[in-house]
């Protein structure tokens, strides 16, 4: 094993000997220093693949020949492994991808480089006080030097700044550190922290004459180490004006050290400062990611998110006594997530020519690095499978089985604010029209190192998974199903379609048995349902890049939620899904600002779920989920509101739907129908869960089931209303999507057993009238090429499939016999004889004869009426997007005639939770306590009437002619136009009159109050960073002294 | 199962017998109508030879086979309706159909003629059609509300969602009827019934004196006598239904008869009075004085 | 009568916070250096004044202190150390800091901190 400290020789050594080369042998200097740094990666490496296998221990190197506290000692353990070998592979692709700037400036430069990595291993590997500060001091000059040598010129100043902040942090640190000297007669770190003391061992020496103060002094110099608010302007600017490379190596690397040393310092000191610690991150994590909301320049943004996510690792160090033997775990998976993250966004800034945000839309130019930011930004919101997601989630429960709930709010606040301004990002780069400069260019030096961050990015997630002791996600089948198609994008779509359909339903077919009656139903929808729907992916050729992987992720989190059986598992999958239909429905053509809304409720209710299991595993790693009941009485009912307004979010509930009829109206054609008749489910399969398990609950005396039904009925009642006002026909459906979604939360807020049936029915038949509807009207918007309903009309006799397919459903929705909508119908009148709740009932009863008004205004104004001249030619939608719209309305039917089919095994199972009040199946007719119904009957009756009227009429009629629509004559005139024969637009005008007002836009202007307000705090907060250095010291001692006084406050 | 074929003859006598009678009750209420306005009216037998004559016609031109649907999901609407529902209590040879659903799907198949009316009359190419239509839907909405109110409000009162069930509760002397033990849910489901009827001042959807707008101008020869029929058939219907759940039902004809030329002549009693509410004064109406009482209904038992 | 120890104390400190001063209220880049460099020379000073010890000599070994005795008789020498390495340090920060000023006076023309503002927010 090489010996470590070779990492230090090596360094400065390489660095003098590049003096005695020739000025102009850049090429050979150049090379000798990746030489050098590949040297220094590959020692803690091979360190650190012994240290972990356990084939070696971690060892003390002694510099002077004497052991301390004669000498310095510097020790190479797992965690100093881990760490140098992130500083030095950060510094040899640094070097890298600088090679044209280094090749410039000369050996000089590549010196200042190796010195700088130099000081950050010994800033690591040390364990004394005063090399300590040297080997701050050092970084901080070759920091300074490698700004001094940048080609921006702004960088100047902030080198300047940076200094002044470095002189101030010098003084502090090195008073601190010789009142520590005096106070523990050593400067050696282990023999302050093993100094014996009247009150227990260690931290004897704090208590010494000076030396509680001398430890605040440290504390301090060293925190402001870490750029935490407000003294930290200085780092904005190295960040905004540094080459992109050297701000990767600052945010990796230098962050790294400075967090390990503060980490080193704690252990010296007491566990009172711990509580300072995560204050001073949170309050840095929190007000870094306001004040990047109003950020344009790309850089300056990743510095306020390195900010942030500095001070949450200063969090997770803050915790370390909650944390006790998973604190590493945490700690280094927050840490590594960020430097990798934070080093391959940077390299892919050095790539742009331009700095504002939406110049990074160059990116499309080559997908793989669309697939690297991606990645890089997953990595930095803790999104699964990486190893934030599996850090942040022992951290949350750590911190809410110690009832720090405080802190576990701040930090998902942070973190969804900071999902919010990233992912708006990764809208524009999808979205916005790329700069006109010419492609990107990407040689090869700049694109090994953001490869080996993409791939670390990856690896280090399987790691982590490894490390968790939950379940590992990348190993799961539909996860790595899905993953494949990253690496299959190269063929057709049809090639692609095909292996999907065959995934969903070979991994249905294999876990069938494992799927309970109420899980077989919602895997039956996700697995099953998903494959029909994908039949319409079949109508687009081409490669379709991205839809695949989308797609099937989010499919794999739906799979992987149906088979869940703890508290991690169900989470990791609602993230999957939440992100796999983040994606899918970007694609849409004006779906940016849609999208992002879509993924900030989905990531907000996700968080509430976080917490709110959390919460009911009491700070266990993980909660099975049939133990969700056992939770006790004085948690019960905060984790049923969190859970539940976590499933509402995806549900659309009133005040939580704004989201929805941008979002599944700007979805592409097939995409609409999955996530309106898919993926709305997951949230009710979450409810059921909830409801199956914890069951009726109160908080401070409130019936909270009863609060659902307030809440499922007023999201009918504005759901079906709104639908109905609406002149986008997709906008239309997704309202309509939204009512639907509240009649369902009704149906399980009623807690009996009937109920409970309405809206598994509900599940059912939404899915398939949805998506026939989505994917129908999908078909017409192609070939009409508007989704405005008044622009359409008359399209009866060019698209009569197409027709009968909207006609199937409206009349399953409407829920007029025989069709099968009349079963949930006669379900929903049954089941609301049981309950108390009338009040509700009244709202409910409302929307029901509004939906009639949607549907009908659907129907007539695309299909019926006038054919517009632009229309005349319009073919019939597309085979494939025929095909599963047939399929499901033969399943309508089929189901009309049998609902028995799938009511019986689900009424059975469902007589599990409700013993009374199930229904009886009397020959064909099923009969309830109340009432009764015989759909064959029914079917048979009104089928043999209607043929026979039907059949006169054509009889008597047979010899008539056919005439065009448009030979007609009103009131003495003859219509020219259709436009100014077909009644369309503005169809519903006297209810509108009567109800307007109950359409007001509440929900939307109070989210959109919130969002404007964050901003406003954001650029208000960024304002402090005036650009005077003056002002930045200021900041610091500012900061300096609010600690101090702070400290000495508590200083017995 | 067993079925008893008998049942579809005397479902058919049945019908023919409520055919007959709401011919004749139509022209009775037109003349009664008359009578206020200080006209004649027009003789007893005229909806027969009104019949005759369109049954009689053909027609030379169509839109097209959708255009049929609307006077078909009309005519299928009414005649079901009526099967539906028992028209005599406790006759076996007068239940009709009813073993096929109950109350609910009385409920829901009222609109089924609904729909298929909007089908048809889009279909039409007239843009008044649609334009009638969407004034029509809007105010059935807002009056069904009340009747959906009214019709739980009895259906927890009794406890039970069959019709039979609901009229045998109610046997026994006038006392029992649904009117006295439950004021309330009558007194909004009859509001809701000048609604459904379409009669002043609810009636601007088919206002016969304004140019005629809407699907009834576009039918003609079959279709209308078809819609015709159904004109006959479909008002007594419902009225059956209010008469089931409300006053008691029916044991004989005779009864039968008279119970339901007393409730239609409710809505003619107002109607012939009143002048026309424009859909939104409409919309508006039923949701400040007819659902409050409904939802006092639901409360209150 | 304070000791030694106690000027030397307050006397390092009062630089310190002079130089604080100099550096927060000075706006010339050249006089901002000097207070850094005032700074500094008061925690050396500071560091000095700690290290002493009440009646003890140099920390050099010749025939007056001898190996043996010179556990009881010589001041601690680790903070004489510590000032030397600082004092180095301290060098090489002010000549980085005076190169800093030099390329932003060619650029700027000014040695104005406020002037030096481009990057903010």
């Amino acid at each position: 094993m090489p010996n470590p400290i070779l990492l230090i020789a090596v360094a400065l050594g390489t660095a003098f000997l590049l003096g005695l080369l020739e000025e102009r042998r850049r090429r050979l200097a150049w090379a000798i220093s990746l030489a050098a740094l590949a040297f220094l990666s590959w020692v803690p490496a091979t360190w650190l693949l012994a240290l972990a296998t356990g084939q070696a221990a971690p060892v003390e190197i002694l510099t002077a020949g004497a052991p301390p506290p004669f000498a310095i000692n510097l020790r190479l353990g797992l965690a100093e492994a881990a760490l140098t070998l992130l500083v030095n592979l950060t510094g040899l692709l640094t070097t890298l991808y600088l090679k044209d700037r280094l090749l410039d400036l000369g050996r000089r430069a590549m010196a200042v480089l190796l010195v700088a990595v130099m000081a950050l291993d010994g800033l690591i590997l040390t364990r004394d006080l005063f090399n300590l500060f040297v080997f701050v001091e050092l970084t901080a000059i070759a920091t300074a030097g490698l700004l001094l040598l940048s080609d921006d010129a702004r960088a100047l100043a902030a080198g300047f700044k940076y200094l002044m902040v470095a002189q101030f942090i010098s003084v502090l640190l090195l008073i601190g550190i010789l009142f520590a000297y005096h106070a523990g007669g050593t400067l050696n770190l282990d023999g302050l922290a093993g100094a014996p003391s009247v009150l227990g061992a260690g931290q004897g020496w704090i208590l010494e004459a000076g030396g509680g103060f001398a430890f605040l002094l440290m504390f301090v110099a060293l925190v402001a180490e870490l750029k935490p608010f407000p003294a930290n302007g200085w780092a904005l600017d190295i960040y905004e004006s540094a080459h992109p490379a050297f701000a990767a190596l600052f945010a990796a690397a230098s962050g790294t050290a400075a967090l390990f040393a503060v980490d080193k310092l704690l252990t010296i000191g007491g566990s009172e400062w711990l509580g300072a610690a995560t204050a001073i991150g949170l309050a840095t994590f929190l007000i870094a990611h306001l004040c990047a909301l109003p950020q344009d320049n790309d850089r300056r943004l990743l510095g306020y998110s390195s900010v942030a996510q500095t001070g949450l690792v200063l969090v997770g160090i803050g915790q370390r006594d909650l944390l006790g033997d998973r604190y590493f775990f945490v700690a280094f998976g927050l840490l590594a997530a960020h430097a990798v993250a934070k080093a391959g966004l940077y390299w892919l800034s050095g790539l742009m020519a331009e700095r504002g945000l939406s110049a990074w839309a160059a990116l499309r130019g080559q997908p793989w690095l669309i697939l690297a930011f991606a990645s890089f930004l997953a990595l930095l919101t803790g999104l699964p499978p990486f190893p934030g997601f599996y850090a942040k989630w022992e951290l949350i429960h750590h911190l809410a089985g110690a009832d720090r709930l405080a802190p576990l709010g701040l930090i998902l606040l942070g973190t969804l604010i900071e999902a919010g301004y990233l992912f708006r990002w990764f809208g524009y780069v999808i979205k916005r029209p790329p700069p006109a400069s010419a492609p990107l260019p990407c040689p090869i030096h700049q694109a090994l190192p953001i490869l080996v961050a993409l791939v670390g990015a990856w690896g280090l997630g399987w790691l982590w998974g490894e490390l968790s002791g939950q379940t590992q996600l990348l190993l799961t089948w539909p996860l790595a199903f899905a993953l494949l198609f990253l690496l299959l994008e190269w063929l057709p779509s049809w090639v692609k379609n095909t292996l999907a359909i065959a995934g969903l339903l070979a991994f249905f077919a294999a876990t069938y048995d494992y799927y309970d009656p109420l899980r077989l139903i919602f895997a039956l929808i996700f697995l099953v349902g998903g494959a029909i729907i994908l039949l319409a992916g079949y109508a687009t050729s081409g490669q379709r890049t991205g839809f695949y992987p989308s797609a099937l992720l989010m499919y794999a989190g739906l799979a992987i939620l149906v088979l869940a059986e703890d508290s991690f598992q169900f989470f990791a999958a609602w993230e999957l899904l939440t992100i796999g239909s983040y994606f899918l429905i970007l694609r849409g053509q004006a779906a940016e600002p849609h999208a992002l809304s879509y993924l900030l409720f989905s990531l907000g209710g996700a968080f509430l779920l976080l917490t709110g299991f959390a919460l009911a595993a009491q700070g266990a790693p993980q909660l099975a989920l049939a133990d969700l009941g056992g939770v006790p009485a004085s948690l019960s009912g905060w984790v049923f509101v969190l859970l539940a307004i976590g499933f509402m979010t995806k549900t659309a509930a009133l005040g939580l739907h704004v989201w929805l009829p941008g979002a599944h109206a700007e979805a592409e054609t097939d995409v609409s129908p999955m996530v309106s008749g898919i993926l709305l489910k997951a949230g009710l399969f979450g409810l059921f869960l909830l409801l199956m398990h914890l069951g009726r609950q109160q908080l401070y005396g409130i019936e909270l089931t009863h609060v659902i039904l307030w809440i499922g009925a007023l999201t009918a009642l504005f759901g079906n209303l709104l639908a109905a006002f609406q002149e986008d026909a997709k906008r239309l459906l997704a309202w309509s999507s939204i009512g639907q979604m509240g009649y369902a939360l009704f149906g399980l807020a009623l807690m009996n057993h009937l109920g409970w049936l309405m809206a598994l029915m509900f599940v059912i038949n939404h899915y398939i009238y949805k998506s026939m509807l989505f994917l129908s009207l999908g078909g017409v918007a192609k070939r009409t090429g508007t989704r405005d309903m008044y622009r359409m009309g008359g399209l009866i006799t060019l698209m009569p499939l197409s027709f009968i397919a909207v006609l199937i459903g409206i009349i399953a929705i409407s829920g007029v016999p025989p069709l099968s909508g009349f079963g949930g119908r006669w379900i929903f009148y049954n089941a609301i004889l049981d309950t108390e709740a009338r009040l509700p009932l009244v709202i409910l009863f409302f929307a029901g004869p509004i939906a009639f008004l949607y549907l009908f205004r659907l129907i007539h104004t695309v299909f019926l009426g006038q054919l517009k001249d632009e229309h005349r030619r319009v073919r019939e939608a597309p085979f494939w997007i025929l095909l599963p719209q047939m399929l499901f309305v033969a399943l309508l039917i089929a189901f009309a005639l049998v609902p028995g089919v799938a009511l019986r095994q689900v009424d059975g199972y469902i007589a599990r939770f409700f013993p009374d009040g199930g229904l009886t199946w009397d020959g064909l007719s099923i009969v309830s306590h109340y009432g009764y119904w015989n759909p064959v009957s029914i079917m048979l009756i009104i089928g043999v009437i209607f043929m026979v009227v039907f059949a006169w009429l054509l009889f008597v009629n047979r010899r008539a002619q056919k005439v065009k629509q448009f030979n007609i004559a009103f009131a003495a005139e003859r219509p020219y136009r259709p436009e100014t024969t077909h009644f369309a637009w503005n169809f519903f005008a006297p209810y509108r009159k009567a109800l307007g007002f109950l359409t007001l836009p509440l929900a939307t202007r109070f989210w959109d109050t919130l969002a404007d307000l964050l901003h406003a705090a954001g650029d208000l907060g960024r304002r402090l960073y005036t650009g005077n250095g003056q002002t930045y010291a200021f900041h610091f001692l500012a900061f300096a002294s609010g600690l101090i006084l702070w400290g000495l406050g508590v200083r017995p | 199962m067993s079925f008893d074929w008998m049942r579809i003859p005397w479902s058919l006598v049945t019908l023919f017998i409520v055919f007959n009678y709401g011919l004749l009750l139509n022209a009775l209420i037109a003349k009664i109508a008359a009578r206020v306005g200080r006209r004649h009216g027009i003789p007893l037998w005229q909806n027969y030879v009104d019949l005759i004559k369109n049954y009689g016609q053909r027609t030379t031109i169509s839109h097209g086979v959708h255009f049929y649907l609307g006077p078909v999901f009309r005519l299928t609407g009414g005649i079901g309706l009526l099967l539906f529902v028992p028209t005599l209590y406790g006759s076996a040879y007068f239940a009709n159909l009813s073993f096929a659903g109950d109350l609910i799907l009385a409920l829901y198949f009222v609109f089924f003629g609904t729909l298929g009316m909007a089908l048809g009359a889009g279909e039409s190419g007239h843009p008044y059609a649609a334009l009638g239509v969407s004034r029509g839907l809007s105010q059935v909405t807002a009056a069904e509300l009340p009747f959906a109110l009214a019709v739980f409000a009895v259906a927890l009162q009794y406890q039970t969602l069959s019709v039979t069930e609901i009229v045998a509760a109610q046997q026994g002397g006038i006392h029992h009827w649904t009117l006295f033990t439950n004021p309330l849910a009558v007194a909004a489901a009859m509001l809701s019934f000048l609604g459904s009827m379409m009669r002043p001042p609810f009636d601007l959807v088919l206002a016969p004196q304004e140019i005629p707008i809407g699907p009834p101008t576009e039918y003609h020869s079959s279709y209308l006598a078809l819609l015709q029929t159904n004109r006959a058939i479909f008002p007594i219907a419902k009225v059956v239904i209010y008469m089931n759940l409300f006053f008691g039902g029916a044991t004989n004809w005779p009864v039968f008869f008279l119970k339901v030329f007393l409730i239609t002549m409710v809505s003619v009693v107002v109607g012939v009075v009143s002048p026309r509410f424009r859909v939104e004064q409409s919309i508006r109406w039923f949701l400040i004085w007819a659902v409050p009482i409904g939802i006092l209904a639901i409360l209150w038992v | 009568m304070p000791n030694l120890t106690q000027i030397a104390l307050a006397t390092g400190f009062g630089l310190i916070l002079i130089g604080f001063y100099g550096a927060l209220t000075r706006r010339s880049l050249l006089r901002i250096i000097l207070a850094f460099t005032l700074a500094s020379t008061g925690v050396n000073v500071v560091i000095v004044a700690i290290g002493y010890m009440r009646g003890r000599t140099a920390p050099i070994l010749d025939e007056a202190v001898t190996t043996t005795t010179a556990v009881g008789r010589i001041i601690d020498p680790l903070p004489q150390a510590l000032v030397l390495t600082a004092i180095v340090i301290g060098l090489g920060v002010t000549a980085l800091m005076l190169a800093h000023a030099y390329r932003l006076f060619l650029r700027h023309g000014t040695l104005d901190i406020a002037a030096f503002r481009e990057l903010k927010w």
